[in-house]
């Protein structure tokens, strides 16, 4: 994959273009054998979603910069460990992001606890940070799967996906059973991934 | 922590979208080497999680591409797992324990990132002096993979940080650092362990601004970890005030 086809990919935001996006996993075999042509590719596809994710875990500015170089710089360092039999090339890069980005948050927990009230207003809140969003078909779709959950799914997954919260931290910010905030994420999963039609 | 297998099946979502903690993590990756259904529902959530991630997705600072692609030119890739390191590791455990503890091996791995980003090309001996390390089995990696393996970090008086990985069990510590200050022509850092009878020297610490993982043995709980500016060569005690110390 070069430059080339990748001036040639159209906006993604139209779905029939979908499969000319660049094939990611063949470029991380690529990555792996230190091909950095490679990894610009894979930079340019993932860097928006790997900042975007980390970004709404953290919300400040500098860290979530830091932390989304870090998980940047940990796919190429560890691209040969990538299966694609185990899954896509963004899944993997984007559990590496928000792994970072939760190890973040939870190694700061003692110094600054964030307060419940202002979880429950940001996490999973959208445009209250004035920056440039990336188009991509997905955001629509999300919203739509995520407008069919029940409210307590929701919440729970944005609190704990968007929010980076430990399901415990979940279950006090809403005030209910351990057992039901586990069952509310695993649920609200599945009812997202049959909306979206994930094929793994 | 013991949960029962039903339970610990329920908890694929949140361990797909990293909320459980610490020990219910180590609890439910044992559960998912010996369940399928486990593993490809956490796959199939990855990817849904995936797609969540996509619908955030912003534009990144200006520079940020330069800094990430610049830091990928001074930094060592990991070698592929062949098929019977995969089965070995399997074996004897060593991917267990390192599965079991994951924050740790991120912590450090972190570490040696973040020095890569800030630090150039010394992050190249480091990180691949780790991976040797963990790869051949020894004490350095048998304390970085002991179950009671914990990790301090501390700033240092004279700037930088150190980060001590200790076991009770294995009674060593790990020490590396990064960001130190380089001394001038004929001093080093030295490492000290530090009892009620006093301070035992562990060695020197490379002169580089950035060094590890160092170890030292003998560590018993109580025990504290010290590190003083010494005359090239070292000395036989402490001839400063230590820069940092650690508990043990």
């Amino acid at each position: 994959m070069n430059r080339l086809e990748r001036g040639q990919r159209k906006p993604a935001s139209d779905p029939a273009e979908e499969d000319e996006r660049p094939d990611l996993a063949r470029l991380l075999a690529q990555v792996a054998r230190g091909d950095h042509s490679a990894f610009e590719v894979v930079y340019a596809e993932l860097a928006g979603p790997v900042y975007g994710v980390v970004r709404q875990v953290l919300r400040d500015p500098a860290q979530s910069e830091e932390v989304a170089q870090e998980a940047l710089l940990e796919v190429w360092r560890t691209a040969s460990r990538f299966d694609p039999a185990k899954g896509s090339a963004a899944a993997w890069t984007l559990t590496i992001a928000h792994r970072r980005a939760v190890d973040r948050v939870r190694s700061e927990v003692a110094c600054s606890r964030r307060e419940e009230q202002a979880a429950r207003e940001t996490a999973g809140g959208s445009g209250d940070v004035a920056e440039i969003v990336v188009a991509t078909m997905d955001r629509q779709r999300v919203r739509r799967c995520l407008g069919g959950l029940t409210e307590l799914q929701r919440e729970s997954i944005n609190l704990a996906y968007y929010g980076g919260y430990s399901y415990p931290q979940v279950a006090a910010l809403l005030g209910v059973a351990l057992g039901t905030v586990k069952t509310r994420i695993r649920d609200g999963l599945i009812r997202m991934r049959d909306c979206m039609e994930v094929d793994w | 922590m013991t949960t029962p297998r039903d339970e610990l099946h329920v908890l694929t979502g949140s361990y797909a979208v990293h909320a459980l903690e610490h020990r219910e993590r180590e609890a439910f990756e044992r559960h998912l080497q010996g369940c399928d259904s486990c593993e490809a529902e956490v796959r199939a959530f990855r990817e849904t999680a995936a797609r969540l991630a996509m619908a955030r997705s912003l534009q990144p600072p200006a520079g940020m591409e330069q800094r990430v692609l610049a830091a990928t030119y001074r930094t060592r890739q990991l070698p592929p797992l062949l098929a019977r390191e995969r089965r070995a590791r399997w074996r004897s455990g060593a991917g267990r324990r390192w599965a079991q503890m994951p924050r740790l091996a991120v912590a450090v791995a972190a570490a040696s990132v973040v020095a890569a980003l800030a630090l150039g090309g010394m992050q190249v001996v480091t990180q691949h002096r780790l991976d040797a390390a963990r790869a051949s089995g020894t004490a350095i990696a048998r304390i970085l993979g002991a179950s009671d393996a914990r990790i301090e970090t501390m700033t240092t008086t004279e700037g930088g940080t150190v980060s001590v990985v200790v076991s009770d069990r294995q009674r060593g510590a790990v020490v590396s650092t990064s960001g130190m200050t380089v001394l001038s022509a004929g001093r080093v850092y030295q490492l000290w362990v530090i009892d009620a009878a006093g301070a035992r020297s562990a060695g020197l610490l490379p002169v580089a601004g950035q060094a590890g993982p160092v170890l030292a043995s003998g560590v018993l709980p109580g025990d504290r970890i010290g590190i003083t500016v010494e005359p090239s060569g070292g000395t036989s005690r402490p001839t400063t005030t230590p820069i940092v110390v650690i508990p043990a």
